[in-house]
């Protein structure tokens, strides 16, 4: 049986050739994104805050009755211990009463000290509060949602984000009133660090797993397991001596720590408005 | 001219659901979890949606959803800008690949493939974001998602299939699930 010659080009032919011209086209512009973005160009941000406008108040609304939820099983069981609460509050504030009167004393010696060493605060750091709404993080990145209200136009990438227990990672991306966090533990995070203990330097790095890494320690660095690790300051990006992890580990190849915030605690968080650069008034009285 | 405005709704609502169906599930992923494990289901809804909708109706699920989900996906999930829709995208392609050669019809096969492709394509992605990084994902972590997004599979292919059922007219169903 001879074959039919074919003159014109069928339309799923046509069409697929199209569609593979599609891909091609749709691969090469996201492996642009992926340069892009590692040279760090404004366009990208641009992108990211656009999208992140629409659908975090979407992620909002949904996360609602959850915080409700919680809410009311907090009460309930605030309620439910209100008696046990009570008498601790009252062995605690006799404690601190005791403390407040040290404290006075130790201030006043400390006011005398700076003036006698002509010594300059870091700058006073401002706070704001914000809630946790959502949190976006997998094996690939770990970063966290946060409604920041009205205190939105204050807040810029990179500021410290605390938790009750220390650090938790800092601004990634601020649009509208919401904010992106990207957590200590997600892997592009780095951050300097200095044991409490020992004062030995190093660097720590998120893994995107629960444990962190602490890397770039001296040689005879004394390091041993459940050392406060707390930010050093170093490169002016953090406030120093925020507690960030506790060691768990030291081997001779491999530090590891643990944070210390638990993810699945995370409410309300801290903001930490922290300004390197010193003001006009400290400038002149430094030249 | 109103049945043509009637044509183009149902081809929009067609084009629509699955991406729509997709995006709600993983909005849902986002609430606050409760425990460590939920970390590794956050791109579940992602990937079984795609896959499904690229095999059972690809007349449905396009190339631009896969890039459109890709950028939801990175935007949200704090990844560099691209990674997630490269990945999508591969993962369309392999499903799109998969479905030309075998019968993906039936749900055993599919969830057989499904384990295949989708090791790939999370091998593909750590690859990709181990170099954007000059660093190493931790591979428990990758084989954790791994695990529990094969588990999930029946899960979120039945949710599917009912969106399926419930908004677009489904002409072939699985042959047993």
């Amino acid at each position: 049986m001879q074959r039919q010659k074919v003159l014109f080009l069928k339309e799923n032919y046509v069409l697929r050739i199209l569609k593979n011209f599609m891909m091609a086209g749709l691969f090469i512009i996201a492996l642009l994104l992926i340069l892009v973005h590692k040279v760090d160009l404004g366009v990208i941000s641009g992108i990211s805050k656009g999208i992140f406008y629409i659908t975090a108040p979407v992620l909002h609304v949904v996360t609602l009755p959850s915080e409700g939820l919680s809410y009311g099983y907090k009460k309930a069981s605030e309620i439910m211990n209100v008696y046990e609460e009570n008498e601790r509050l009252k062995q605690e504030n006799e404690e601190l009463y005791l403390l407040k009167d040290s404290l006075r004393a130790v201030e006043a010696e400390n006011i005398l000290l700076k003036d006698v060493l002509h010594y300059y605060d870091i700058p006073k750091i401002k706070i704001r509060t914000a809630r946790v709404i959502a949190e976006t993080g997998n094996a690939f990145a770990n970063a966290l949602i946060i409604y920041l209200g009205d205190s939105a136009s204050d807040i810029k990438p990179g500021y410290a984000v605390v938790g009750k227990d220390g650090l938790i990672g800092r601004i990634d991306i601020v649009s509208g009133k919401y904010a992106r966090i990207s957590l200590i533990t997600d892997i592009n995070s780095k951050i300097p660090v200095i044991t409490a203990q020992s004062r030995d330097r190093g660097i720590l790095i998120g893994t995107n797993s629960a444990e962190l890494k602490l890397i770039f320690t001296p040689l005879l660095a004394e390091l041993h397991k459940g050392d406060l690790l707390v930010t050093s300051g170093i490169g002016g990006g953090l406030p120093p001596d925020i507690p960030i992890a506790r060691i768990k580990r030291t081997n001779t190849d491999t530090i590891t720590a643990e944070p210390l915030y638990n993810p699945s605690k995370l409410e309300i968080v801290k903001i930490l408005l922290y300004d390197i650069a010193p003001s006009k008034e400290i400038l002149k009285e430094l030249e | 001219m109103k049945s043509d405005f009637k044509n183009f709704l149902t081809s929009a609502k067609v084009f629509l659901v699955p991406t729509i169906s997709i995006l709600v599930l993983v909005i849902l992923s986002y609430i606050p979890r409760t425990n460590d494990y939920w970390n590794f289901l956050r791109q579940t809804p992602f990937y079984i949606g795609i896959y499904f909708w690229q095999s059972q109706r690809p007349d449905a699920f396009h190339l631009i959803s896969a890039f459109i989900l890709g950028l939801f996906a990175d935007v949200l999930g704090g990844v560099p800008l691209g990674i997630n829709i490269v990945t999508f995208l591969v993962l369309y392609m392999l499903s799109v690949q998969c479905s030309e050669r075998f019968n993906v019809k039936r749900f055993s096969y599919s969830w057989l493939l499904f384990s295949g492709i989708i090791f790939l394509t999370l091998i593909f992605k750590a690859i990709l974001t181990s170099i954007f990084y000059r660093q190493l994902i931790p591979l428990t972590a990758l084989m954790m998602e791994w695990l529990l997004t094969i588990a999930l599979f029946p899960l979120m292919a039945r949710i599917f299939i009912w969106v399926e059922k419930q908004y677009i007219h489904l002409e072939e169903r699985y042959e047993k699930i």
